[in-house]
């Protein structure tokens, strides 16, 4: 009986690390050990979290960041896995766009705000673009992986079998790329946010991003560390969310599907 | 006794492949053919070409020179459909879905194809599985579909590439012997791609042997060891008899080629 045992552990590790960790931050602050004004204790924070709940400051900034991340990610899907898919297939168009997407690819995405403002409409327009830059290419890149990693026995298989053009790419092209497209949209996904808050600090009077910086501003470092919580949730959130979602959608995807 | 009217027939077929600007030969003018209902199985060392033959037969390769006929005397029905040695099964279809796969290709209605899997599902035992995915079965289970995948179709032509050579000792005997029943009760034409000569002797009407690099008609030997024929015919003198035959032909092969791939080394 050794193996649930060592599940169990391993499921404490998983619990007990963060709580631990919170424990010895709490304590480290009570003691002095860390500056107060700097490193607020854990329990400090909460009770902020929960006033800026409250008096509805925080609800109003999520909102709007949500709001932002749906677009930019909705944006960004549509086009990666759109622009993925056609350079999975066609092999010009991948020779022609790799090159170029090696260059902008690695460029922060902050750095696309401006240009970005040039042309579109500065403002709400323009921060949702900045915003679907990164978790574009990264959609499009693991959508054309997906494609190229399908057994090439199973398109054959379905050749043989019939499956020609629409039907080629519905019942096998698709099929086959959607675990890695699933894979690109959660890591895509996770960019919105880190963009966006990046974006908000830099060119936002509201948003999660703004309140941050803003709580930092005037040193309420209890509001700051308030704000850092509720991106995180949200990250941890919008990510097991996709995850869940791909486990409903792709029951044949052995990981996932294994209880 | 199957009828002696030709079903598949290969003339004069070659298939050259272009690799590094060279061209490698793969099948040399092959001439061969199988008759209507008959189980046909070709065996040679690898490079031989055997699966080639099989692409060339199934439409997925064209051949460079020859030709290939396969008679057709139903119409509508698909002229072959291949069992494939790694099962190539659609891994997110279930299994039900993996059969009526080409029915759907083709246009056949739903009802029509439904009642095509289950039955074809019971011919090969997996009624249960219908509605599993191909990563929740084994080996044996999975090559199970992919042979109800193709017999769904009701080709003319049943083309088999090594469809056992992946399976475990046991589950290939099984395997075998299902085959046996399954041909017995569809009467296909039926060509058949192996490494094993045991496997040839037990299911095969007749055994064409390949030589190797490149792929060339070496022998054909007729299996006269009866029907119905189950294992027990590994006992019977004349088995042993052919089986030595052919192996010492086939040794030979083998041989050559393997003295080839030395001297091809060190070239």
């Amino acid at each position: 009986m050794r193996a649930p045992d060592g599940r169990l552990a391993e499921h404490w590790i998983t619990v007990g690390s963060p709580i631990l960790l919170l424990a010895a931050w709490e304590l480290a602050s009570a003691t002095g050990l860390l500056r107060e004004a700097f490193f607020p204790r854990p329990s400090t924070i909460v009770m902020h979290l929960r006033q800026l709940a409250a008096d509805g400051t925080l609800w109003g900034h999520t909102a709007i960041t949500l709001v932002r991340i749906g677009w930019a990610f909705a944006l960004a899907a549509v086009l990666g896995v759109g622009v993925g898919l056609a350079m999975g297939l066609w092999r010009r168009l991948r020779d022609g766009l790799d090159p170029v997407f090696a260059v902008i690819y690695p460029i922060p995405s902050i750095l696309f705000l401006p240009l970005v403002s040039f042309l579109v409409p500065p403002g709400e327009i323009a921060l949702v673009v900045t915003t679907a830059v990164t978790s574009f290419f990264l959609i499009a890149f693991t959508t054309t992986h997906g494609v190229h990693q399908i057994d090439h026995l199973v398109v054959e298989a379905a050749f043989h079998y019939g499956a020609r053009g629409w039907r080629l790419f519905a019942t096998v092209l698709l099929p086959g790329a959607l675990p890695f497209i699933f894979t690109g949209l959660r890591l895509g996904l996770g960019f919105a946010l880190i963009v966006v808050v990046a974006v908000e600090i830099v060119a936002a009077s509201r948003g999660l991003g703004a309140l941050l910086w803003l709580s930092w501003q005037i040193l309420k470092v209890e509001d700051m560390y308030a704000t850092f919580f509720v991106i995180a949730i949200l990250g941890a959130g919008l990510s097991y969310g996709l995850a869940a979602l791909r486990a409903r959608l792709l029951p044949w995807v052995q990981d996932v599907a294994a209880p | 006794m199957p009828t002696r009217a030709p079903k598949v027939l290969v003339n004069e077929v070659s298939v050259t492949f272009e690799s590094h600007g060279r061209s490698v030969v793969a099948l040399d003018r092959i001439s061969l053919h199988a008759h209507a209902g008959e189980f046909l199985c070709v065996v040679g060392p690898s490079g031989s070409g055997k699966s080639t033959l099989l692409r060339v037969l199934a439409g997925l390769l064209r051949q460079s020179a020859g030709d290939v006929r396969i008679e057709a005397d139903r119409p509508g029905a698909p002229l072959t459909a291949m069992v494939f040695q790694e099962h190539a099964l659609l891994p997110w279809r279930t299994v039900r879905d993996n059969v009526t796969f080409g029915l759907e290709n083709r246009g056949v209605g739903r009802a029509e194809r439904e009642a095509r899997a289950r039955e074809m599902l019971a011919m090969v035992g997996l009624t249960r599985f219908a509605q599993h995915y191909p990563h929740q079965l084994s080996g044996g289970m999975k090559q199970r579909v992919g042979i109800a995948r193709a017999l769904a179709n009701d080709p003319e032509v049943l083309l088999m590439d090594e469809p056992l050579a992946a399976l475990d000792a046991q589950t290939r005997t099984i395997m075998q012997e299902e085959l046996l029943r399954i041909w017995a009760t569809l009467g296909k034409t039926v060509v058949y791609v192996t490494h094993s000569l045991e496997e040839a002797l037990l299911l095969g009407d007749r055994i064409v042997l390949l030589t190797a690099r490149p792929g060339r008609v070496s022998q054909v030997y007729a299996v006269d060891l009866g029907r119905p024929r189950g294992l027990e015919v590994r006992g019977a003198p004349a088995y042993g008899a052919l089986l030595e035959k052919i192996w010492f032909q086939l040794r030979e092969e083998v041989v050559r080629a393997m003295t080839e791939d030395r001297g091809g080394e060190h070239a």
